[in-house]
């Protein structure tokens, strides 16, 4: 008890309170320009924490990284960009919704979605860091393999209306995937001498282009033709009674996943925001309003990402090594204070775990308010003139993607992808698929080729957690259909009787 | 970012003023006024990721470094490729002294491996870090020293996990084969994080990595370190032996200089030496990178120059196989 009383005593000081309002307002605004990643504003920041005493430094530093994941969910429910792959899954229903004047409380959902599931991973961190850390141990190559084949599963979910097309675009993403150098042999593939596609093709230019400036392109053509309808209703703001009992359901499911998907290293918010949003359709009683400006699909990706939060610092603590690119520069922050992440850690400074979860929940509360108190101001964006809203999002666009790398050839990856989504959308594919297909299509060659290489083909097969993620794979995508036929041929047999 | 927004026309202004900050449009005068250099800002560029061990310890340099040349330095990373990226960027900057970099030892390997990188672009002006590669297995693994762990291999393939195709733990792990014969399958991991939290995990027999990787999971009882590939042990593990000790003769390991396009002018390059080590004497430099489990050293271009040459002709021959 005394380690909780020490550990959140830490952030009476006034310093850590100050830092914690520089982080989250510099996280907030880092988050709503598209390209600008958390991982790139945790690193610049470390450059000056490192000169800081731990406690303030590592407040500045969680707290960018909590306000970063929430600032990025305004510019993909306006403006259909998400800002990071994280928020590929807002995208879904959030821009849906703004659509249809209801960018208000679109917003408020997401943030309060949000904000729950930080709240339910930062539990994680406090009460499971040390088993969970155990668990994602032993999540090797064949075990990512098979849970990224399971992830794949999710494209039937998010193919919309016509299945033919969704896959077609995830075999699309699947193929970009292969471009770069191969991950064992390094050899060439695709790359046409360019050094930069060496890493394969950089997923932000490519999300930003399909997503964001495809959208604007088909804006600006469909308003030649004097159908566009400008976002100007905003509707209301806060959710009714019954819509927020209706968000309890997939608030739950989304928490639950986004915290055992956060745990596993290799696998962060946009594998989780994806999955819960698919598995809480499946389990929805109103399936067919996803991907239309459903709440409960809003709540369920926005509250899963999030909630990958906290058990990517309980991981990453727990085992002394990092679950992500920011936890890399956080744990090498920590080391170069005199810390010892491990897990000894939790044994030996308990206090310094309660600190953290101390600092990511205030940091929680305050994106939250201040989210809540800007959003009027974010969304008069939306009475712009089109034209001009158009300029706006297509210079930050640019200018985030350049930021990525400081990189041209990002920024003519996003305008290809750009004029590839306006005509994928022009003709009715899912842009969705691809990016599932192109970032789950690395993560499954190199884990499947790793536990090749490691164990060949029993490496997979003796491992039980890959054989249940291989087994419910198949069966989500055959058991769903066969039943259907099933129910359909009993009642058939039935007719003749009545 | 909610003043700004309230005002789109003004976001408009203050992003088109950032494309053309970023975009870096103010042209550099170049008057030659080598004889009071600096004159100017300089521009350090790193070939990875804000946030890792070669952005921390240009970085850190950098904050010394502004203060002996009394100008204003800025980072900038541009990673990707492996480092073919930045130091393909490096190359085609001026040699004026205004453009640096950080020269990673894979500026001695891209080009063996079918990256355009040719050394000779580049002009060593100090080591600065230094990061041996160690050898480790899980803590409940069969093998207690590298001999077993050497033996076994000698007759099955055993899998050991490095930070990526072409690294330099990956050609240490092949360094290893050669000397002692045996069959380490070097598996490539997408960085060093994942590849010990396998070897940590059980999932692989070993791990080749750097021993700032592999000392915090060995402090904890997660890893087992058999060896350091270093003539000397190092100081986060002094209980370690080298590999040297155990009758393997390997040493190999990352390394870190600050360097500039080829071609510099002699007064310039004198000024940037001098600066640079003093930069690594510095306490603050010194400290930061010991903390963070590697090696700071400060050898001059005079001695670094060769070293840098053999190690170019060594990896020729290691991956001509």
């Amino acid at each position: 008890m005394s380690a909780v009383a020490e550990g959140l005593g830490a952030l009476a000081d006034p310093t850590v309170l100050l830092c914690i309002l520089v982080g989250a307002l510099a996280g907030m605004l880092v988050g709503a320009f598209p390209g600008i990643t958390a991982t790139m504003s945790v690193a610049l920041a470390s450059a000056f924490t490192l000169t800081m005493d731990p406690i303030p430094g590592l407040a500045v530093l969680l707290t960018i990284y909590v306000a970063a994941n929430f600032g990025d969910r305004v510019p993909a429910i306006l403006v259909n960009t998400p800002g990071t792959p994280a928020s590929i899954s807002t995208t879904f229903d959030g821009y849906p919704m703004a659509k249809q004047g209801k960018a208000g409380i679109a917003l408020t959902t997401s943030a309060f979605s949000a904000a729950f599931g930080t709240f339910g991973g930062l539990l994680v961190l406090i009460f499971a860091a040390i088993p969970l850390s155990r668990m994602a141990l032993s999540f090797g190559p064949a075990e990512m393999f098979a849970l990224v084949v399971f992830g794949l599963t999710m494209v039937v979910g998010v193919s919309g209306s016509n299945l033919l097309k969704g896959l077609a675009a995830a075999a699309f993403g699947l193929v970009l995937s292969t471009v770069g150098r191969d991950p064992i042999t390094g050899a060439e593939r695709m790359t046409f001498g360019v050094l930069e596609l060496s890493d394969g093709l950089p997923f932000i230019a490519v999300i930003i282009g399909l997503f964001g400036i495809a959208d604007v392109f088909d804006q600006m053509l469909t308003h030649h033709a004097g159908t566009a309808t400008a976002i100007k209703n905003l509707g209301r703001w806060m959710p009714n009674r019954s819509e927020r009992r209706r968000m309890r359901k997939p608030a739950l499911i989304g928490t639950g996943i986004g915290a055992v998907v956060g745990a596993l290293p290799a696998a962060g918010g946009d594998i989780a925001g994806i999955t819960s949003w698919s598995a809480s359709r499946r389990l929805s009683k109103t399936p067919g309003e996803y991907g239309h400006g459903s709440m409960e699909g809003l709540t369920a990706g926005d509250s899963a990402s999030n909630a990958t939060l906290g058990p990517s610092v309980s991981t990453t603590l727990a085992l002394g090594v990092p679950g992500d690119s920011v936890m890399a520069v956080v744990i090498g922050s920590l080391v170069i204070w005199g810390f010892d992440p491990g897990p000894g850690l939790f044994a030996s400074q308990p206090d310094l775990v309660y600190t953290i979860a101390g600092i990511m929940a205030l940091a929680t509360v305050l994106t939250l308010f201040l989210s809540l108190l800007r959003m009027r101001g974010v969304s008069k964006l939306l009475e712009l003139p089109p034209h001009y809203l158009w300029t706006v999002v297509i210079v930050f666009c640019l200018v985030g993607t350049f930021a990525v790398n400081n990189s041209v050839v990002d920024v003519a990856v996003m305008l290809v992808a750009g004029v590839v989504g306006l005509f994928m959308r022009r003709l009715g594919f899912p842009a969705a698929p691809v990016v599932l297909g192109l970032i789950l299509g690395e993560l499954a060659e190199a884990n499947l080729r790793r536990a090749l290489e490691i164990g060949g083909v029993s490496e997979i097969l003796t491992s039980p957690i890959a054989l249940a993620f291989l087994v419910v794979a198949v069966a989500s995508v055959t058991l769903p259909p066969a039943l259907r036929r099933l129910r359909r041929s009993r009642r058939r047999d039935r007719r003749p009787v009545s | 970012m909610h003043r700004i927004s309230n005002t789109p026309v003004r976001a408009l202004a203050v992003s088109a003023a950032g494309l053309l900050a970023l975009t870096g449009c103010a042209d550099r005068q170049n008057d030659d006024e080598t004889a009071d250099f600096p004159s100017e800002d300089i521009t350090v560029v790193v070939p990875y990721d804000a946030g890792g061990a070669s952005d921390l310890a240009a970085r850190t340099l950098v904050g010394e470094l502004e203060d002996e040349l009394d100008a204003s330095i800025v980072v900038e990373n541009r990673s990707g490729g492996a480092g073919s990226v930045g130091l393909d960027h490096l190359a085609g900057q001026d040699a004026d002294g205004y453009t640096l970099g950080y020269l990673p030892v894979e500026t001695v390997m891209l080009g063996h491996q079918g990256y355009d990188i040719d050394p000779s672009d580049y002009e060593p002006l100090g080591q600065i870090v230094s990061v041996p590669a160690t050898i480790a297995v899980p803590a409940d693994s069969e093998y207690e020293t590298l001999e077993d762990l050497l033996a076994a291999a000698e007759d099955e393939e055993l899998s050991v996990a490095n930070s990526g195709t072409g690294s330099i733990w990956h050609a240490a792990t092949s360094a290893l084969n050669e000397e002692a014969g045996t069959q380490l399958d070097p598996v490539p991991f997408d960085g060093g994080a994942p590849a010990v939290t396998a070897a940590v995990g059980g999932q692989v027999d070993a791990v080749v990595a750097g021993v700032s990787e592999t000392a915090t999971a060995a402090e904890d009882d997660q890893l087992r370190v058999l060896a350091v590939l270093d003539d000397e042990r190092a100081d986060a593990m002094p209980d370690v032996p080298t590999a040297e000790e155990q009758g393997h003769d390997v040493s190999i390991g990352g390394w870190g200089a600050i360097g500039a396009p080829e071609g510099l002018p002699d007064d310039v390059r004198e000024a940037l030496v001098d600066a640079i080590s003093s930069a690594a004497d510095s306490e603050e430099f010194v400290e930061t990178i010991e903390s963070s489990g590697n090696i700071a050293v400060n050898v001059g271009p005079e001695e670094f120059q060769p070293f840098y040459e053999e190690e170019n002709a060594r990896f020729e021959s290691l991956f001509s196989e």
